[in-house]
């Protein structure tokens, strides 16, 4: 009765024959042997959807305003037949203590079989009271509902990093997901939001590879974040050619030139915006004329404007950037430097009638 | 236990408190508690804003041309709204002027917002409050289709597609994993829909769902990327290239069709699936009139939608602005967001301090400085709330108030404020629904009213797109392709100091945001936002806000199983994260 | 120990023997393909952060964002490989070739003698004293300013070149770990950049030392560069 993974994949028009060679596939992978296929077939076969609780601490909720947009799959395909996402404050239907019963439904019945989501992090300022949640701080709810999860999924770039609610000064403390949930595997998919197809293409593999996909040192899957926007840029051959919008809607915006100048950001910016694009593809910042804002990096509230390259280094205490700091330093350098030498040939030039200098005591 | 009274309710925290937290399907966090008497009748409302992030006082001390990404993130659901508040707010400080074009597109953003955030929150988000899904299980699929095709010719009608639908449904409900359906209150003798229209509405919920994501690419094709698009001070990001050498990486022909075929889209599902499904579940809801609430009494719209650029003054807005209060229609008052004895904030029943919190403040003096205390009657402990003590402060929101009046804002207010003024776009549309319905007017003023609003402005929406499309494109064939003004671009060409404030109609209500500007740098950032008016606690006299008043005097049919409670409030489309920022 | 053996050995061949033998070649000729380097790559990383104004024509038809990056990847990589060529002197060459590298800190003398210079540089000692290889304060200035600088350039500049070449690559191997260490990609640009200005106050400063010490300090200092040989004067 129940719809399994297999009748799924079915129903996406997979063949019984590509299941199979999945299967092995997967075997393979896990590095099992050949006598285990029947065997991941058949759990695929009967396996339950795997249930997904999807949080939302400190946010905006876009993250979830993303992951509707996924046009391949469907929003409607993810949520009916590939995970079962049992509780998520934003579509659920029920409210109040009928939809904390069921946290604790999943807890008990799919311990360490299911995903927990994060939208947004906890606030740890003011005992949590930032982020209520029935009556108690949010990072509580958070930290027992992951108790038993098999894994978790940072969305974006509050779970991943804090975003604009840990920008400075972070006034409630909003810490992000892994540094309060630190013995479970944890997906970082950053952003703001991240790309609904890169949400969705996070969620399928685990569901699909049931296991979490490969990460970089931070902690992000390197299929979609491995490179940077500006690697695969098509404005890129006039940023090499040295042809730079100087001004909004002058002609070089018109001709879509490199917004480099403009404080793009996509040199260093680890996303996958420039290949796969937004909302199916249309369009995505650059192509619309502003550059990236580095949405999708750890602290990009706080590295100066968006419309500047060499912005803000705001380890000084005050607001500047490496060439005015830079800068100021050296012209003290060199202004002293030009100081000492006059004082110097001054010195010298006393010092020359009356005794040489050569003539010392030595 | 006391009986208080206010804009002519009784408060009456006796009877038994009944609460909810968290109230989902809203954005944010939101608790509500009321007390319940005998009859089951709602006597007392609180609702308590949840969380709070503090971007007003992140804003200080940043660049005011950065302003616009860090206030879009303040939600996003209503994903533009705060960023296109925001650049107004600063060009207004600054003096800038921005060109047709730009405003033409900011306009097409704005309204594609306003499409979109309603046919979510009909179909994603309200629709469940009306709509028995399991009960579709039991529809005709058959009849189903007759019901379809008797109100609307949207060509996904015959019985095979509903059929089809209903066995994916029930494949769904059978497998044991109701996923997002899981503990709802399914069955409840609230629900009055009979199980055709049930599978038609979540035929549609499936169907919005499918093309939301559409709409929003108006957003994408000038604005980089929905959610959270990107905006510019001075005018809009894209340049426009209609011939020339590099057109293909502009807003050139394909782009331009791109968005007109999307507003096409959008005209049709909204006049052929939205508001006929709105009309349809309405007929079955006409005996339930609770929820009115506030917008008998006071309800209030800044307007937006310049026809022309940079025009903010009534006449040249094409959403209505004005204040109506004591339910005097007749009087439409005028707003000026400057004024400082308008538009003030109250904490005294909020999580914040003041130096003086019997008085209001006006946004450009706002203070934002949290202090989270509870009432002294509060029940359990500060990190275990079991009762808010309602007497104490309670809520993150802030309690905006106009010349002390509570007020609600949104689409209600909107079509209210546009009908006194007996502005055709609002009150035909108006009329024709209460006449079809066979409604008195005074049935607006409901919880079915607000969602009643909703579909209707979506309509208009959708229809506006269209003219300002086509005035887009004439202004392309006389040979004006501007998009951005940058004479003050450079910080340095700015006054030492200058203050500002930019306003817009977001899908929730007035929405305001107030700068001030010292040595370049943002020295007070202050944010009114709809759901602040709505959701807001009490103020220092005592008065509820919109929500707690719309609650009142409901009976709930089943005093475990929220219902009612959950279809009003969702009515106001809460968003907290906005409310609180 | 060093420099205190190294003054003795001065004043004693001072008096004796009028040169000696400091810089060995490769010293020499590190000290001048670095220098270029150093100019190269400062211009070079000057412009990638602000860039010239546009070119005109078409994309196709220009590199010059390309050429401007060329010359700092290829200094880099002189830069990179002087640099261990050095370090690799350091441990065959004389002991002059090590004073860059190490600071005898724990020497009390040596302290004494870089407040001496730092005296002598605020014109409150008459004569000044007279070095082998480095005075102390130029080793101190040496030490901080071009020896800890120039492996954060290295870092840092070798971080940001494993974006361009990948994950995987031999530099995000060796590097990659840099970018989330000090706070993410627009951070290492920004400090990479702080660090040419440094760089560039350190080459101020210094060739001010050497051309006032060559006339001032009665002993030979550019030419010793050069030639390798001190020339004592007196
Ligand atoms: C004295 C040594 C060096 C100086 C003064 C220097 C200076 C600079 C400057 C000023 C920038 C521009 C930063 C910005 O504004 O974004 C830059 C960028 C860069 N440097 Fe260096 N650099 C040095 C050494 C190195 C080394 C050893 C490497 C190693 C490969 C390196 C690789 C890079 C790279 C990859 C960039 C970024 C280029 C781009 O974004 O297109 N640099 N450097
Ligand atoms: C980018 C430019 C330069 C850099 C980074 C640089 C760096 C250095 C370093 C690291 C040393 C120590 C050598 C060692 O002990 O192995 C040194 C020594 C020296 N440099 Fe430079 N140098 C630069 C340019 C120059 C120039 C233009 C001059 C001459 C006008 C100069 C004159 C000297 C002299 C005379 C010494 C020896 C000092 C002594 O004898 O104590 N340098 N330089
Ligand atoms: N309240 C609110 Fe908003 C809206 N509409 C904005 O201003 O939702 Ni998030
Ligand atoms: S990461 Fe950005 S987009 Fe996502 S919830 Fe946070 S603020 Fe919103
Ligand atoms: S527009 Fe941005 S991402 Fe694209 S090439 Fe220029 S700097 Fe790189
Ligand atoms: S701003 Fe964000 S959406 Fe992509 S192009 Fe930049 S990472
Ligand atoms: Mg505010």
């Amino acid at each position: 009765m129940t719809e399994t993974f297999y009748e799924v994949l079915r129903r996406q028009g997979i063949t019984r024959r590509s299941f199979m060679k999945f299967c092995s596939l997967t075997a393979t992978s896990l590095g099992l042997g050949s006598a285990f296929v029947p065997k991941i077939a058949h759990a695929l076969e009967t396996k339950p959807r795997t249930p997904v609780i999807w949080l939302h601490g400190l946010e905006c909720t876009c993250c979830s305003e993303s992951f509707i947009r996924s046009a391949h799959p469907l929003t409607k395909d993810v949520v009916l037949s590939m995970l079962s996402l049992d509780y998520d404050d934003t579509l659920m239907a029920a409210a109040g203590h009928q939809a904390e019963a069921i946290i604790e439904e999943v807890k008990k019945k799919y311990k360490g079989n299911y995903i927990v989501a994060v939208e947004g992090n906890p606030p740890l300022n003011e005992d949590g009271m930032y982020c209520i949640h029935g009556g108690r701080p949010f990072v509580e709810v958070l930290k027992e509902t992951c108790a038993d999860a098999k894994a978790i999924i940072s969305w974006g770039a509050c779970a991943s990093y804090g975003c604009v609610q840990a920008a400075k000064p972070n006034p409630t403390r909003a810490t992000p997901v892994h540094k309060v949930i630190t013995d479970k595997p944890i997906v970082r998919v950053p952003g703001c939001p991240p790309i609904a197809e890169v949400m969705t293409g996070v969620v399928t593999y685990m569901l699909t590879f049931d296991r979490i996909p490969e990460l970089d040192r931070q902690g992000r899957p390197k299929m979609f974040y491995g490179q940077r926007i500006h690697d695969k840029c098509y404005r890129r051959p006039h940023f090499d050619a040295g042809q730079f919008v100087e001004n909004w809607d002058d002609d070089a915006a018109r001709k879509g030139y490199c917004l480099y100048k403009m404080g793009c950001k996509g040199p260093t910016t680890y996303n996958a915006c420039s290949s796969m694009r937004w909302n199916g593809g249309v369009s995505w910042p650059v192509q619309s004329g502003h550059g990236c804002i580095g949405c999708s990096e750890e602290g990009f509230w706080d590295k100066g404007s968006f419309y500047d390259r060499v912005t803000d280094i705001k380890q000084f205490g005050v607001e500047s950037n490496a060439d005015k700091v830079g800068g100021t330093a050296a012209g003290v350098v060199g202004a002293a430097v030009a100081a000492h030498a006059a004082v110097t040939a001054l010195a010298r030039a006393r010092a020359r009638p009356g005794e040489d200098q050569n003539s010392g005591e030595k | 236990m006391s009986v208080l009274e206010t804009q002519g309710f009784k408060l009456d925290n006796s009877g038994k408190r009944v609460v909810v937290d968290p109230v989902c399907r809203i954005e944010g966090h939101l608790r509500v508690e009321v007390n319940i008497d005998s009859n089951n009748v709602i006597r007392n409302a609180v609702s308590t804003g949840t969380m709070w992030r503090g971007l007003e006082v992140i804003l200080k001390g940043r660049d005011p041309r950065d302003a616009w990404a860090f206030t879009e993130r303040i939600c996003g659901v209503c994903t533009g709204t705060h960023a296109l508040t925001s650049v107004r707010a600063v060009e207004d400080a600054l003096g800038i002027q921005i060109p047709d074009n730009a405003n033409i597109i900011r306009n097409l953003m704005q309204l594609a917002l306003q499409i979109h955030d309603h046919l979510v929150h009909f179909y994603h988000l309200h629709a469940l409050d009306w709509v028995d899904v399991v009960s579709a299980l039991k529809a005709d699929p058959k009849r189903t289709s007759e019901l379809a095709q008797s109100i609307s010719a949207w060509p996904l009608s015959s019985p095979g597609y509903f059929r089809d639908v209903q066995n994916r449904l029930r494949k769904f409900v059978e497998s044991g994993q109701l996923g997002p359906f899981m503990n709802g209150y399914w069955g409840n003798p609230a629900y009055k829909l009979p199980p055709e229209a049930n599978l038609m509405a979540v035929t549609h919920y499936l169907e919005a769902l499918d093309f939301q994501k559409e709409i929003v690419k108006i957003h994408t094709i000038f604005g980089g990327k929905n959610p959270h698009p990107n905006w510019l001070v001075g005018g809009v990001p894209c340049a426009i290239n209609m011939e020339g050498a590099g057109a293909v990486g502009a807003i050139n022909m394909e782009r331009l069709n791109l968005v007109s075929s999307i507003i096409d889209r959008c005209i049709e599902f909204i006049d052929m699936v939205y508001v006929p499904d709105l009309q349809a579940i309405a007929s079955f809801y006409k005996s339930w009139t609770y929820g009115g609430g506030l917008s008998s009494q006071c309800v209030m719209s800044y307007g937006d939608i310049p026809d022309k650029a940079n025009d903010y003054s009534a006449s040249n807005l094409l959403l209505p602005r004005g204040a109506i209060i004591g339910g005097d229609l007749s009087k439409i008052h005028e707003v000026d967001l400057r004024d400082p004895e308008q538009v003030q904030e109250h904490v005294a029943h909020s999580w914040y301090k003041y130096p003086d919190e019997s008085k209001g403040l006006h946004p450009w003096d706002g203070v934002t400085e949290p202090n989270f205390e509870l009432g002294k009657d509060t029940k359990g402990t500060k990190t275990r709330i079991e009762n808010i003590d309602e007497g104490g402060k309670y809520s993150w929101i802030k309690a905006p108030r106009w010349r002390g009046h509570a007020m609600e804002v949104g689409p209600l207010a909107r079509y209210i404020i546009g009908y006194a003024q007996n502005n055709a776009e609002f009150k035909e549309p108006v009329d024709k629904l209460l006449h079809d319905l066979g409604l008195p007017l005074t049935a607006i003023f409901s919880t079915l009213g607000r969602t009643a609003a909703r579909g209707l402005e979506a309509s208009w929406a959708a229809h506006k797109s269209r003219y300002f499309f086509d005035k887009l494109m004439a202004n392309l064939k006389a040979g004006d392709l501007n998009t951005a003004n940058i004479e003050k671009w450079d910080p340095s060409t700015w006054p030492k100091e200058a203050k500002g404030v930019g306003f817009t109609e977001a899908p929730r209500g007035a929405l305001g945001h107030w700068i001030r500007i010292k040595d370049t740098r943002i020295d007070n950032y202050q944010a009114v936002v709809p759901t602040t008016w709505n959701g807001g606690p009490r103020d220092s006299k005592g008065q509820i806000g919109a929500f707690e008043a719309s609650l009142m005097d409901t009976p709930v049919a089943k005093a475990d199983e929220p219902l009612e409670i959950l279809r009003t409030l969702h009515s106001f489309d809460p968003c907290m994260a906005c409310s609180t920022h | 120990m060093l420099s205190q053996q190294d003054m003795l050995e001065a004043e004693r061949h001072g008096r004796q023997v009028r040169s000696i033998y400091v810089y060995e070649a490769p010293v020499r000729l590190w000290h001048w393909i670095n220098a270029l380097a150093v100019v190269v790559l400062a211009v070079s990383g000057y412009f990638i952060g602000k860039p010239l104004p546009t070119m005109p024509g078409e994309a196709s038809d220009n590199f010059l964002m390309g050429y401007i990056r060329f010359a700092h990847f290829a200094a880099a990589y002189i830069f990179a490989v002087g640099l261990l060529g050095r370090v690799y002197w350091a441990f065959v060459g004389n002991h002059h070739a090590r004073q860059i590298f190490r600071l005898p800190i724990t020497n009390a003398h040596w302290w004494s003698e870089v407040f001496f210079e730092l005296r002598w540089y605020l014109f409150l000692e008459k004569q000044p004293k007279k070095y082998v290889g480095h005075n102390p304060m130029a080793q101190l200035m040496m030490f901080f300013f071009f020896t800890i600088l120039a492996v954060g350039m290295l870092c840092t500049g070798f971080a940001l070149y494993s974006e361009g070449l990948g994950l995987g690559s031999w530099a995000d191997t060796l590097f990659g770990w840099v970018l989330p260490l000090l706070g993410g990609s627009m951070q290492v640009h920004s400090l990479h950049r702080l660090g040419m200005w440094i760089m560039m106050s350190f080459v101020v400063v210094h060739v001010y030392a050497a051309i006032r010490e060559d006339i001032m300090s009665r002993q030979s200092l550019i030419s010793t560069m050069i030639s390798g040989w001190r020339m004592f004067k007196d």
